[in-house]
Formats: C-alpha cells, sequence, structure tokens
C-alpha cells in the first residue's frame, strides 16, 4: 500500500513539492534513546538505511551495544555497526544532542521516565532539531507540555510498529504546536527515503491502528474466556481479512503490551463500543503467573514436544490441540475456495448468509470492527482511508473500506444492524455504487488468505 | 510440458469467454516472446487488440525446489541436474569470463545491487523496498551475505517474487480510435519503435567458446539490442548521429554480472569497460543513461514470465512521465532487454514517443 502516487500517476505537482521538501532540511545524525528496547533498536536499524550516522544510546554503554547488536541481528546486516556508535546517557547524551538532526525517543512507556529524559533533550538539543517520541499510547500534547517554544514546534510523534523494518505503517501525530513544515518534511523523508506508509492521526489515545485494531484483538479475548482460544481464532480466522489470527497476535505483541494498550484505551475514552475494551479478568489472573505469550512460552497457544497445545482460561493449563472438538464450519473451506480463485466479494456473500451460531459472532466481529472503525473518523483522523491504509500497512488486515466494498454498502449496514452495533452516517447513507477505498494502485487481494 | 496457461483467461471474468488465448515460453523471456507474438499478430493484420499478460507465482515452494524448476531454463540434465541453485552459478561463470577477459571487480558488481535497491526504494510496486542493503553490505564476504554460486552473493541475485502484470498492444487503426474518442493525440501514445530478436547456443560454455575471438561476450544479445535501436532508426544509445537516442534502460539483471554485461551491450561504454558507468554514476535515475529506474529484478523482482512485460509497462510509464518517483526526466525513448536462460534467448523493446 502506498501514497507516493497519485490516482493519475502522475508526477506533476505532488512529486515536485516532495523532492523540494526533501531537500528543504537535511538528517545527518539520528540519536536514538532508549535502543536497548525493541522499539529502539529497531528503530535505530531502520534509520541507518537512510542516515550515515546513528547513536544507539541507553542507561549504559553496555545495553547500547546490545541494542546496536539486536539491530544487526534484526535486519541481518553487519553494515549497521558502521552506520553506528553506541553510548550513555550520562556520558554521550550531552555531545551526541548537540550534532543531532532527529533525536528519536524510544524509552520506557512512561510519562515520568519519558518527562525526565525530554528534561536532558531539553537542556542540550539544537533548537533546530527534530524531536520524535515512538510512544504507542501517551499523549503527544502532555509529553509537550510546558517545553520550550522551539521543542514543542519540533516535537511529534512518529509510531512505527513492530517491527519497524518489516512492518511499513508509521503514524505521524503532531502537538498542538507542531510547526506545519517541519511535520509534513518528516512524513516525506519517512515515505521516500525509509519507505514507510505515513498517516496522520489525531492525538487521542493509542492514535488510529492501535485503537481500532485492539478493540477487535480484545473483543476476541474476550470472546475466549467462553469459547476457549481454538474456537475464536477459527472463527475470526484468516477468511476474514487478516494473514495472522487474532488471538495468535495478541501472543506475538505479547499479553503486556495488550494489556497496557487496552487498559490506556479504557481508561482514557468512552465511545459506544466501550465493554469490548474491558480486558478479560482471566487474562490479568493468568499474567500474574507469569503468562505473557510467545516470550514467556506461551499464551492463548503453545507448543511442545507433545505437538501444538491450547490454553484452558479456566484452569490455566494446555490442552493437545487434536483433542478439542470444534463445531464443523463448512463455511470457511467454500470461503477459502473462492480466495484462492481471486472471487473476493463471492466470498464475502458466503460469509453474510452463512448459517449457525460462529458465522453470527464472526460477522458480530467483522461488524464491529467496520462500525467501530468508521465511527472513530473525525475523532482520531480525517477520513476512513487514514484508518484503511494503517489497518492494511500496520496491522495487514483487510481494512475496513475493502470489506464494506466487497459486500456492498446495503449488506454491510444490514450485516452491522444484525450484530448491534453502531452504524456510522457514511455506511446508512451510501448508495448502492459508493465505494469506500481511496488506493487504486493497491492490490487487495493480499489481504485474504485462502485459509 | 502441458500447461494451457492460456485458457486459465477465461476464468478471470467470464466476459472473456470466446476471446482467443494462447500461451508462450521462453524461460525468464516468456514476457517478451509473448509480446513479440502479439505485435506480429497484429501487424499481421489479424486482431487490433491484444492483452498481453505476464504472470508468475514463484512462492508456493521452497527456495531450493524454486532453483531446480528454473534450471530447466539451461540444458538441465548438462548444467543443471544435481545442482543446487544453477542459475547463479552460471551468471557467476559470466562474471568470471569478464574478468578473464577484461577483469572484474566485485566492488562494481555491488554498486549495481545497491543502485538497484535504491532505486526500487522510489517504486511503490517493488518487491525490495523495505529490505536492508547498501553497497558494503553487497560486498560483505559475511553468512548475511551467503555465497549463492561462485562469485554470486545473496545481494546479487534478483528475487523469488509472485507477480503479474498486464499490458495492451494496439493497431496504428484501433489506437488512432482510441485517441480520437479521448481527444488525446496519437503521438503521445507510447508504441513500439523498434524489436531484436536472437538465440544463442542452450549450453553457456557454447556460448563463450563460439564468442571467444569476439567483440562482445554474449554476440547475439548485442545483436539483439542494435537490431532493436536500428528498427527504431536510432544509431546508438547516444544518438551519435544527431538523431534520436535511448533515454533510458529497463535491463535483465536476474543477476549483478548481467547488468553488468548489458551496460557494455548496450553501448554505453565500450566492451569490458562496463565499471567506468557505474564508477561514473551514469546509470543513475538522472544520470547519463539510467539503467532500471524500477529498481530491475533485482530491486523490482522478477516473476519469471512476468518480467518481459514489466519491463515494457516500465517503460511505457517513462515515456509518459507517469513513474511517480522513478522517473527519467524528459525521457522519450526507452529499450529493455529480456534474457531467457543464461543469455540464450534474448529479446529487446525501444518503447517510445515522438
Amino acid at each position: 500500500m502506498n501514497s507516493d502516487q497519485l490516482a493519475d500517476g502522475s508526477v506533476t505537482g505532488r512529486i515536485q513539492s516532495d523532492r523540494a521538501l526533501l531537500a528543504s532540511r537535511q538528517i545527518k545524525h539520528v540519536v536514538v534513546l532508549g535502543a536497548n528496547g525493541t522499539m529502539g533498536y529497531g528503530s535505530a536499524a531502520l534509520f541507518t538505511t537512510a542516515v550515515p550516522r546513528v547513536t544507539f544510546l541507553a542507561r549504559t554503554t553496555k545495553k547500547a551495544q546490545a541494542g546496536l547488536d539486536s539491530a544487526i541481528k534484526q535486519v541481518r546486516s553487519a553494515t549497521v555497526a558502521s552506520r553506528a556508535d553506541v553510548g550513555s546517557y550520562q556520558d554521550d547524551l550531552e555531545a551526541a544532542l548537540e550534532t543531532a538532526d532527529l533525536i528519536f525517543e524510544a524509552v520506557a512507556e512512561d510519562m515520568a521516565i519519558k518527562q525526565q529524559i525530554f528534561d536532558l533533550v531539553e537542556k542540550h538539543r539544537r533548537p533546530d532539531s527534530i524531536v520524535a517520541t515512538v510512544s504507542s499510547g501517551l499523549s503527544i500534547n502532555q509529553l509537550a507540555a510546558g517545553r520550550s517554544d522551539s521543542f514543542r514546534a519540533n516535537f511529534c510523534g512518529l509510531h512505527f510498529f513492530n517491527p519497524p523494518n518489516v512492518i511499513v505503517g508509521t503514524e505521524l501525530v503532531a502537538n498542538d504546536h507542531t510547526d506545519a513544515e517541519m511535520l509534513d518534511f518528516l512524513e516525506v523523508f519517512c515515505r521516500l527515503r525509509l519507505g514507510r506508509e505515513m498517516v496522520r492521526t489525531k492525538d487521542t489515545p493509542a492514535f488510529a491502528g492501535n485503537r481500532v485494531g485492539f478493540k477487535v484483538l480484545n473483543e476476541c479475548a474476550q470472546l475466549a474466556d467462553q469459547l476457549g482460544p481454538l474456537l475464536v481464532d477459527k472463527i475470526v480466522g484468516p477468511y476474514t481479512g487478516r494473514a495472522l489470527t487474532p488471538l495468535a497476535t495478541i501472543d506475538l505483541v505479547g499479553w503486556d503490551v495488550h494489556r497496557a494498550i487496552v487498559d490506556n484505551i479504557w481508561e482514557l475514552t468512552d465511545d459506544e463500543a466501550k465493554p469490548t475494551l474491558k480486558l478479560p479478568d482471566s487474562m490479568a489472573s493468568l499474567m500474574a503467573k507469569g503468562v505473557l505469550g510467545r516470550k514467556s512460552g506461551g499464551g492463548f497457544f503453545a507448543r511442545s514436544d507433545q505437538g501444538n497445545t491450547v490454553l484452558d482460561l479456566a484452569s490455566g493449563s494446555y490442552l493437545p490441540e487434536e483433542e478439542i472438538q470444534l463445531p464443523p464450519m463448512p463455511y470457511v473451506a467454500e470461503i477459502a475456495d473462492l480466495y484462492s480463485q481471486a472471487r473476493y466479494a463471492e466470498g464475502m456473500q458466503i460469509l453474510l448468509a452463512a448459517k449457525g451460531d460462529e458465522a453470527a459472532l464472526a460477522r458480530k466481529v467483522v461488524a464491529g470492527y467496520i462500525s467501530y472503525a468508521f465511527m472513530r473518523v473525525g475523532e482520531v483522523c480525517e477520513s476512513i482511508t487514514e484508518i484503511d491504509r494503517i489497518m492494511g500497512a500496520g496491522f495487514n488486515w483487510a481494512p475496513p473500506s475493502v470489506l464494506v466494498d466487497l459486500m456492498g454498502p446495503a449488506a454491510a449496514v444490514r450485516m452491522l444492524g444484525e450484530a448491534g452495533v453502531a452504524v456510522p452516517d457514511a455506511l446508512a447513507n451510501a448508495g448502492p455504487s459508493d465505494r469506500f477505498f481511496q488506493h487504486p494502485t493497491v492490490n487487495t487481494g493480499r489481504f485474504f488468505v485462502a485459509a | 510440458m502441458q500447461g494451457h496457461l492460456g485458457a486459465f483467461f477465461t476464468e478471470v471474468d467470464p466476459v472473456f469467454s470466446g476471446l482467443p488465448t494462447g500461451r508462450h515460453e521462453a524461460a525468464c523471456a516468456s514476457g517478451s516472446i509473448a509480446l513479440l507474438a502479439a505485435s506480429a499478430e497484429i501487424e499481421a493484420g489479424r486482431y487490433d487488440l491484444q492483452a498481453v499478460v505476464g504472470i508468475e507465482q514463484m512462492k508456493t515452494v521452497p527456495a531450493s525446489l524454486g532453483g531446480s524448476y528454473l534450471g530447466t531454463a539451461a540444458w538441465y540434465e548438462k548444467e543443471a541436474e544435481g545442482i543446487d541453485f544453477p542459475f547463479p552459478k552460471l551468471f557467476g561463470r559470466l562474471g568470471d569470463e569478464y574478468d578473464k577477459r577484461y577483469g572484474l571487480a566485485d566492488e562494481h558488481l555491488a554498486e549495481i545491487s545497491r543502485l538497484n535497491y535504491d532505486n526500487a526504494k522510489l517504486n511503490p510496486n517493488a518487491q525490495t523496498r523495505t529490505w536492508y542493503m547498501n553497497k558494503e553490505h553487497a560486498l560483505a564476504r559475511d553468512d548475511m551475505n551467503a555465497e549463492v554460486g561462485g562469485r554470486i552473493r545473496l545481494a546479487d541475485c534478483s528475487q523469488v517474487t509472485d507477480g503479474a502484470v498486464c499490458v495492451f498492444l494496439a493497431s496504428r487503426e484501433y489506437a488512432t480510435k482510441y485517441a480520437t474518442a479521448r481527444g488525446i493525440n496519437l503521438s503521445d501514445i507510447p508504441r513500439i519503435k523498434g524489436w531484436g530478436h536472437n538465440t544463442a547456443r542452450l549450453l553457456f560454455a557454447d556460448k563463450v567458446r563460439e564468442s571467444r575471438e569476439a567483440e562482445y561476450v554474449l554476440p547475439h544479445v548485442r545483436s539483439t539490442i542494435t537490431s532493436a535501436m536500428a528498427r527504431a532508426g536510432i544509431a546508438d544509445v547516444f544518438g551519435s548521429d544527431g538523431g534520436e537516442q535511448i533515454h533510458g534502460i529497463e535491463t535483465h539483471d536476474c543477476f549483478t554480472t548481467s547488468e553488468y554485461m548489458a551496460i557494455d551491450h548496450f553501448g554505453i561504454t565500450a566492451p569490458g569497460e562496463s565499471w567506468k558507468a557505474v564508477e561514473d554514476g551514469w546509470l543513475e535515475i538522472d544520470g547519463k543513461t539510467p539503467v532500471n529506474p524500477s529498481g530491475g529484478l533485482i530491486g523490482a523482482g522478477h516473476p519469471v514470465g512476468a518480467t518481459g512485460v514489466r519491463q515494457l509497462l516500465d517503460a511505457h510509464k517513462q515515456v509518459t512521465e507517469t513513474a511517480g518517483h522513478y522517473q527519467i526526466p524528459g525521457a522519450r525513448n526507452v529499450q529493455t532487454l529480456n534474457i531467457g536462460g543464461s543469455g540464450t534467448t534474448s529479446v529487446s523493446f525501444v518503447v517510445g514517443v515522438d
């Protein structure tokens, strides 16, 4: 998915202004704060693709060196080292900030810790340097509050998704005082030099991608309490427009990360779908016992010598996958077969018409996703296009508009009504031939896995 | 091998039922062979509009098995059977042949890789847009840039790619009607100004034996290129006679060595001096003769049967100024080179506007 090209592919206008913007500033030295963390070293590695010098900083030089070693492994190139140097906040931050064109903050997701490091940044940065935070949840305005004018003008959120060298979807978030030209420059720099799919969002909790995405993931985690993880991931399987199933996704990102994101949204927002954002108690109590997903050896799913096992949320024990009986869902194979022939709209019609509780539940989750995304337009971003782009390029899910276009607006509205979720005006008022997805050059078939 | 792939066109949409279809094959030059057949049928007056579809699905099998399948583009029993990744080894030998005749520095091959990856970052359809590459990495001799065959390492290789592309070729009459209906000038619609096509001996050893006394390492590839230029009325790549020139090239860089070969075979430099064009930056998008602004097979990807058609489409984008960020400024004539096997089948098109 890209926004490089205008709908007609023309080079004039947009491309010339992109080139002018790109030439308007230089980024020759990036300083990454918190370069030992996953997002820190992943982002630092990404910067070395386009920037001659990237400084990895952490609490100790040893930690920063560990970050550099991880960065090399992440992108599989020892040449990262020839563009990188390492150091500690105490010994090297001051000198590094003097020459930094971009200061990229990736320390722990904690307001106090970030403020502490920004105090140092404020003290030693050049007034024209850009300061960006990779925060996925904290308010950009709150982070900027009380800072100098030049800090606030050059400060924004630059939210990469993990791992940054693989997932190109990136959110760009201004604070109320961000300089518009700086933001335009950073957007073009990231798009053209770092190969990013840039999406502008407002400074709202979890921004656009995680707000919509984790709502769906958490709803699936809630369903797992009653139905068990295996059945949930079968019901909301790849045929619903995603490569990785929801609970497997939570296992991959980590239960602790999932909790931090949904708790943040739960606390700071109050919208029509609030109940779906409550972390299930079962997850909270299992986390207290150390269950964190793949990084702790298992989450909803685990692999053992005996094969794949599935978590029983009530007891906390794992059962062999083959011992779990699932109800027959013949429509899934039918849809997968149609997808394998690129007949996506017909596949969607099968989903809409399928009988049984499982199919109804699948429609409920998909309807919740579409409804929640469209209802957030205006609140988290300007148009549905931004949400479409971040769901496609950040989560690798079929964007909500793509699903609506495949179903047809009337059928989508009927499905939302039956699911009992809010029907957004944009859909309710749509004509039969209205289409919502605005990226003519994107092959939307890639979101539909024939499985 | 029977596949009947042409008939699957009717399955894309029922509306195509009843249209004549056919499948064409010449290893990695398949796409261009299909273009040649389609244009010949138009010139013969049989049809006035042809859809040429290039398509390849390669990622459904492991790389080693895919490499073995691709080995059938060589003389399988003699050059590929029982060999892991036969083609990197064959094109490694092309580099060795240059080394023997003229000398060849790995640094120049690394620079070719670097340029293709850099250009690919500007192409929204390129496969390697987010991949990690730089010249130093392409030169690295570690397990992150592992040897694949002889002097060919990972960074020297084109990609295993799933991809498809479609172009439409039309007769002058059809294009005139199309232009009139849309209020555009016929002269603004790109046309195939010239084509070249040649086939050399199948075995790589026979090719280099035949060319031992010749000016070029692959003389039949050279003749494919020059005959396309001649048919287009273009004297040479620089338009040295004061006439039209080639403003950019989309060439078959299945490996860095094949692009290195193409540079002198196109006449950008004297034979054996491709390195000069690499060192002087002539191949960059804003250089003297840009090569593979799309990223080529290394950067954009190499869906084998689709590549020739993709090259023609990219040539079309360049001469219509619709190539976005990889646009060659002011390009009016762009030439392609598509190769099947180890330089066995070669096809070239000159695409341009007046």
